[in-house]
């Protein structure tokens, strides 16, 4: 029972975190394949490497290993939810994300010996594209207008705390504003892979497709809290309920990124080109200069956004201070929670 | 189009003030155009931004363009200098040197004479008024 409203909660918490696994593990089976042709387990090959016997053999592997160590994974989860109850369910998909990492690690290093001479040429086009935020300053400052609106409604009507009130206008902020930042990154801070042809106008579809994708989760972030501030008698509820909806909004951003391919790669070539020929001029991100195949840290580079090695989307260069404030303004919102949370708690306690 | 290259052992700031200069002798970019920030370029050629900065300042030093805090850099209107008794003397120095290592790689002399007329005519027309 939940505010008086029957709900078998372990039956929802585990049709979620189920659909969570399940949802990892068709990620981490069919990412390698979906990543640039000449990008295999975040190391840069020859463009026909993965057909090759080398390449399928170190896909097997990893796809073997995959299986194994969710398998171990899935009895961790088994075990750690006999013994210690349902709060162990949520570990679950972050055991399946660490044996998957570990599958992914190992691959990558069966793939290094085979790495392509990184390129020293480099090149840019000097007349640069027309770069907008996809929706413009309006659709942008849409999500903030919502969080002002709403704060101001419960404000006059003092029907929430002020403390919680607080915190939803700080936290949401921060995180509109980091999200927003980015999205402008995806705009101005991220370079092109190619420096013309189909192949360019292909990449910027997926740039603005995964810019308008990240507005769309800033909408449905404010709509969401503000939601269940400005109806609060059923708050429980209404998050696990919003559980499943935001399992099935991942899945089809998943989807639409993968029909896309990274960087635009698996959309047919199109007609509109701003130059003549595409040159593949590489993401110039060495190597080297991946941790562990997933983190960029690079002090020479000042590309603060770039492509992701192993996954759909972008990463930041942590080597750059802007990344440190991005990463800041998100972790505000929950920090800003948590401390709320732990001071009432604590007051409660005094009282 | 602005190409460089790493493993050259040219800094890679005069690759860039070179490419540039390039670009506008052959009057590619009219004077009042902008170039692109130091920021955006040193993006697309994923080198820091100081080392574009740097080329920026160079050609600014030399007349090419005029740097404005956030605005970038401005192709000037710039007057033909009146060239020196040392010129053609620093000019024909790299000059020589090029064209021995093109004869050294198995380049014919002919083909490098028409190479070089053929550069400094194609100049000169996208340059002439």
């Amino acid at each position: 029972m939940i505010n008086n409203v029957p709900v078998n909660i372990r039956t929802m918490v585990a049709v979620t975190i189920g659909g969570i696994a399940i949802l990892n593990a068709a990620i981490l089976w069919f990412m390698p394949r979906l990543t640039r042709p000449d990008l295999y387990f975040a190391v840069t090959v020859l463009p026909g490497f993965r057909d090759r016997p080398d390449g399928k053999v170190i896909l097997g592997r990893y796809r073997m290993e995959l299986i194994l160590f969710s398998v171990l994974a899935f009895i961790v989860f088994v075990a750690g939810t006999v013994l210690i109850g349902i709060g162990f369910a949520p570990a679950g998909p972050m055991i399946q994300i660490v044996a998957g990492f570990i599958a992914f690690y190992r691959a990558r290093n069966r793939v290094l010996p085979h790495a392509a001479q990184p390129t020293m040429i480099r090149e840019a086009e000097l007349r640069q594209d027309k770069r907008t935020i996809p929706g413009g300053w309006i659709a942008a400052a849409g999500p903030f207008v919502l969080v002002a609106l709403c704060a101001g409604y419960l404000w006059i009507h003092g029907s929430t705390p002020v403390h919680e009130l607080i915190v939803y206008v700080l936290g949401m902020t921060a995180n509109l504003t980091g999200l927003t930042v980015l999205r402008y990154g995806l705009g101005h801070w991220v370079r092109p892979v190619y420096s013309g042809g189909p192949e360019r106008t292909r990449e910027h579809q997926f740039r603005r497709t995964v810019a308008a994708i990240v507005l769309g989760a800033e909408y449905y972030m404010v709509i969401q809290s503000s939601w269940l501030l400005l109806v609060p008698r059923h708050h429980g509820l209404i998050s696990l309920g919003l559980l499943p909806l935001v399992l099935v909004l991942v899945l089809v951003v998943i989807l639409v990124l993968a029909r896309l391919g990274q960087g635009g790669s698996r959309l047919a070539a199109g007609e509109k080109s701003s130059t003549a020929s595409a040159v593949a001029v590489g993401d110039r991100t060495p190597d080297r200069y991946w941790k562990l195949g997933v983190f960029y840290f690079n002090p020479d580079d000042s590309a603060i956004v770039v492509e992701k090695r192993f996954g759909l989307g972008y990463s930041l260069n942590f080597a750059r201070p802007t990344t440190w404030g991005i990463v800041a303004l998100l972790l505000i919102a929950p920090l800003v929670s948590i401390l709320a949370h732990v001071t009432g708690f604590l007051v409660k306690r005094g009282a | 189009m602005l190409r460089i290259d790493l493993a050259s052992r040219v800094p890679v700031y005069e690759q860039i003030a070179n490419g540039l200069r390039a670009e506008l002798v052959s009057g590619r970019f009219s004077p009042g155009e902008k170039l692109p920030t130091v920021r955006t370029l040193a993006i697309n050629l994923g080198v820091h931004h100081n080392t574009v900065a740097e080329a920026y300042r160079q050609l600014a030093n030399e007349g090419w363009l005029e740097l404005k805090r956030h605005h970038g850099a401005i192709v000037r209107e710039r007057d033909q200098p009146e060239a020196g008794p040392d010129t053609m003397e620093r000019f024909t120095r790299p000059l020589r040197e090029l064209v021995a290592k093109g004869l050294a790689d198995g380049l014919s002399p002919s083909s490098l004479a028409r190479e070089m007329i053929e550069t400094a005519r194609g100049l000169e027309e996208r340059t002439a008024p």
